[in-house]
């Protein structure tokens, strides 16, 4: 496609491919701990890698139970778009909540990063996200509005439905570590590049921590029935039928245009003939 | 209970309570905030300075005794006698003495005065005779140079530039000649600017011209601006994509310098294969984002909606707010979310399309009413004969003295101007203005 072929250019490439791929066969023969670690360290022009997030709340309103300052009981999460383990990528999230909580940081060294609590008032919740170190050592900030109330004011508050508001958003990594790459390469959790032919990925690292993986997806979550679906074939499909009325659209003008030129010059032949 | 109340501010006993909890939380709300007023700081410091309400009730101490009474004053401002009364505040009976507090503004400007012979020496002018001069500036002296009155008042008919030019020439021969070295006035406002007589009344005019204009001219103006504007725009696009080619763009640099540094400042060794594969490819996506994905390089990390925001703004920065507002519109009507529900790259990346085409539709739907606007003002007769030239030529009949651009065509127009006051009639579906011609106008160019 046209689109993705252009985005594909956006990154001035061919020269640092080449550059990167003779650098790390040379590295490879060379074949020490020190150009091990360059390795792992170097960073890769023309590669971004993306972890597609979704983060958001759920809240459910507590009927006979809510009282005047705890009516709903509300969980705000980031978790991976498909509920795989951000762990691998995300080293700790710190949620940042109304004041008028107790310990309003909220810290969490590992997934599911997640803050549950109960309350009554809508409020901004910063969520800072931190990175391993062969990630990025620059935090990432997402806000989430609180919702507790449905959009619908008039509508009678369910304890069986809850709120959900979540949004989708993709953190990108623009040129990587290789040590990144390698580490996540096989890993769901994260979108790869489709990476320039002729280049060679290091040995993907072992992933040591499988347990680990386990504990940190949000398959099983209590609340996963609830998760939204975000689909990207009908993101595309929408915008593809929009792209072809514009498109018509414009093929359409330009033929007006061409008309309009034309009779335009005899005008002027007729105007100087006067 | 009081103001306090009514202002919310907090009661007298806050400051006690204030003092154990600062300790404890420093992030805290303040007692006697609101929850949801504090919210809206975000918790960040007042801008403004907290009153201490304890201050607000407080008086200075009052050992003094003051009344108002009806006195008499006297000005330094005025030169005759009269006396006047005023309301003034006697603190302890003892009435305030020294100048009346408004006198200092009685403000008048020091107006040059000459001796008959420095007149001989140095200001003689065959444009004005002494008296002339001597009247010109007892009237400066009078009505504190104020040269629209002064014109008004002059007996002889002078412009407001003539007099002001002899006013200040006048002033400046007088200060040169008084001083005792050309070097010791030279920063002397009146000699360092001299008055400009010929870019004065040039500015005027201008002014003028501006002023007078109507709103059918101004809308033309427009067009032409418009147009010239695409125009740039267009070249600008195509020269960035050029450089483009090159591996680092960038806008700023001028031409020849970039293609010169280029192949030192790459720090690749094989910066020779850079320039056929580069050429295979240049795009002007390319060159739109360029820079906006190099300044998110930077970031290390950032959101795929962040980079879309960012990319969105640079392709619209050449377009008008305007613009900008139809684009929206535009994809509302065709039913796609202003920003996409799900941002991967290549949702982002087809969003940017979708908006560029958009970018162009407008574009050409403007051509194509600037084209029929050019078309129907050939019937018109107001522009000129060739299709390449008539901006110019219709700026040219602005410049003129007469003001109406109509008439600077001159006599060989005349009968085309006739043709134009037919037109009204004869072409009755031709619009007064383009945003109303649209409809009926595209319903022609598709029947044609």
């Amino acid at each position: 496609m046209t689109s993705s072929s252009s985005s594909k250019k956006l990154v001035p490439d061919q020269p640092e491919i080449s550059g990167s791929t003779t650098k790390s066969l040379r590295t490879k023969m060379i074949k020490s701990e020190d150009s091990e670690k360059r390795i792992l360290n170097k960073k890769l022009k023309d590669v971004e890698i993306s972890l597609p997030i979704v983060y958001g709340n759920i809240s459910f309103w507590l009927g006979k139970k809510a009282s005047e300052y705890q009516s709903h009981k509300w969980t705000v999460y980031v978790r991976g778009a498909s509920n795989e383990d951000l762990g691998v990528v995300v080293k700790r999230a710190v949620f940042q909540l109304h004041s008028s909580f107790n310990n309003p940081t909220r810290v969490l060294e590992s997934p599911p990063f997640e803050v549950s609590e109960a309350g009554w008032g809508e409020f901004e919740i910063a969520i800072t996200l931190y990175f391993h170190s062969d990630v990025c050592d620059k935090p990432l900030n997402l806000y989430h509005h609180l919702k507790l109330y449905p959009e619908d004011e008039s509508g009678p508050m369910s304890t069986k439905k809850p709120v959900v508001v979540e949004s989708y958003d993709e953190v990108v990594f623009p040129e990587p570590s290789e040590g990144f790459l390698a580490r996540v390469q096989n890993h769901p959790a994260v979108t790869l590049p489709r990476l320039p032919a002729g280049f060679t990925l290091p040995p993907p690292v072992p992933v040591e921590d499988a347990i680990r993986k386990k504990r940190g997806d949000t398959k099983d979550h209590p609340l996963s029935q609830w998760f939204m679906n975000f689909s990207e074939a009908d993101e595309l499909l929408q915008l593809a039928a929009a792209r072809q009325q514009v498109q018509a659209h414009i093929a359409k003008l330009r033929r007006q245009i061409s008309v309009v030129d034309g009779p335009h010059q005899q005008q002027l032949k007729s105007l100087s003939d006067q | 209970m009081d103001a306090k109340d009514i202002l919310g501010l907090p009661k007298n006993s806050l400051p006690q309570e204030k003092k154990p909890r600062p300790q404890k939380d420093s992030q805290r709300k303040p007692d006697g905030i609101s929850r949801e007023v504090y919210a809206l700081t975000g918790g960040l410091a007042p801008l403004m300075p907290a009153i201490d309400a304890s201050q607000l009730k407080k008086r200075p101490p009052t050992d003094e005794k003051i009344t108002w009474q009806w006195l008499p004053f006297t000005s330094s401002a005025r030169k005759d006698n009269l006396q006047l009364y005023h309301w003034t505040r006697v603190v302890n009976s003892v009435p305030p003495t020294g100048d009346y507090s408004f006198a200092k503004y009685n403000k008048s400007v020091d107006v040059v005065k000459y001796t008959d012979e420095e007149y001989e020496k140095y200001l003689t002018d065959p444009m004005w005779t002494k008296e002339e001069t001597d009247q010109l500036f007892d009237l400066c002296q009078r009505f504190d140079l104020r040269f629209i009155v002064i014109a008004d008042r002059f007996p002889s008919s002078r412009t407001v530039e003539e007099l002001k030019d002899r006013y200040y020439s006048v002033s400046r021969a007088m200060l040169i000649a008084r001083a005792p070295s050309p070097g010791d006035v030279s920063g002397h406002p009146l000699v360092k600017e001299p008055y400009n007589v010929s870019q004065e009344i040039e500015r005027k005019r201008a002014l003028c011209m501006v002023l007078s204009q109507t709103k059918h001219q101004e809308r033309k103006d427009a067009e032409v601006l418009a147009e010239a504007k695409r125009i740039a725009e267009s070249r600008m696009v195509t020269r960035v994509a050029e450089e483009s080619e090159l591996p680092v763009p960038s806008n700023a640099a001028p031409e020849s310098a970039e293609r010169t540094s280029v192949p030192g400042d790459t720090v690749s060794p094989s910066s020779n294969v850079q320039l056929p594969s580069a050429a295979v490819a240049p795009s002007t996506a390319t060159a739109d984002n360029a820079s906006t994905l190099a300044s998110l390089r930077m970031l290390r990390v950032y959101l795929r909606t962040y980079a879309l925001e960012q990319m969105v703004q640079a392709a619209s920065s050449s377009a008008g707010l305007r613009t900008i507002k139809r684009v929206e519109q535009t994809l509302q009507e065709l039913g796609v979310n202003l920003k996409p529900r799900v941002p991967t790259k290549l949702v982002c990346a087809e969003h940017l399309e979708l908006r560029k085409e958009i970018l162009t539709l407008l574009n050409l739907q403007k051509q194509l009413q600037y084209k029929e606007a050019e078309g129907s003002s050939f019937r018109d007769g107001s522009y000129a004969d060739t299709p390449g030239t008539p901006k110019r030529l219709y700026r040219g009949g602005d410049q003129d003295r007469t003001f109406v651009p109509d008439m600077s065509f001159g006599g060989e127009r005349v009968g085309k101007r006739d043709q134009k006051r037919k037109a009204p009639g004869r072409l009755s579906e031709a619009p007064s203005s383009p945003a109303q011609s649209k409809r009926p106008r595209k319903f022609k160019a598709s029947d044609l």
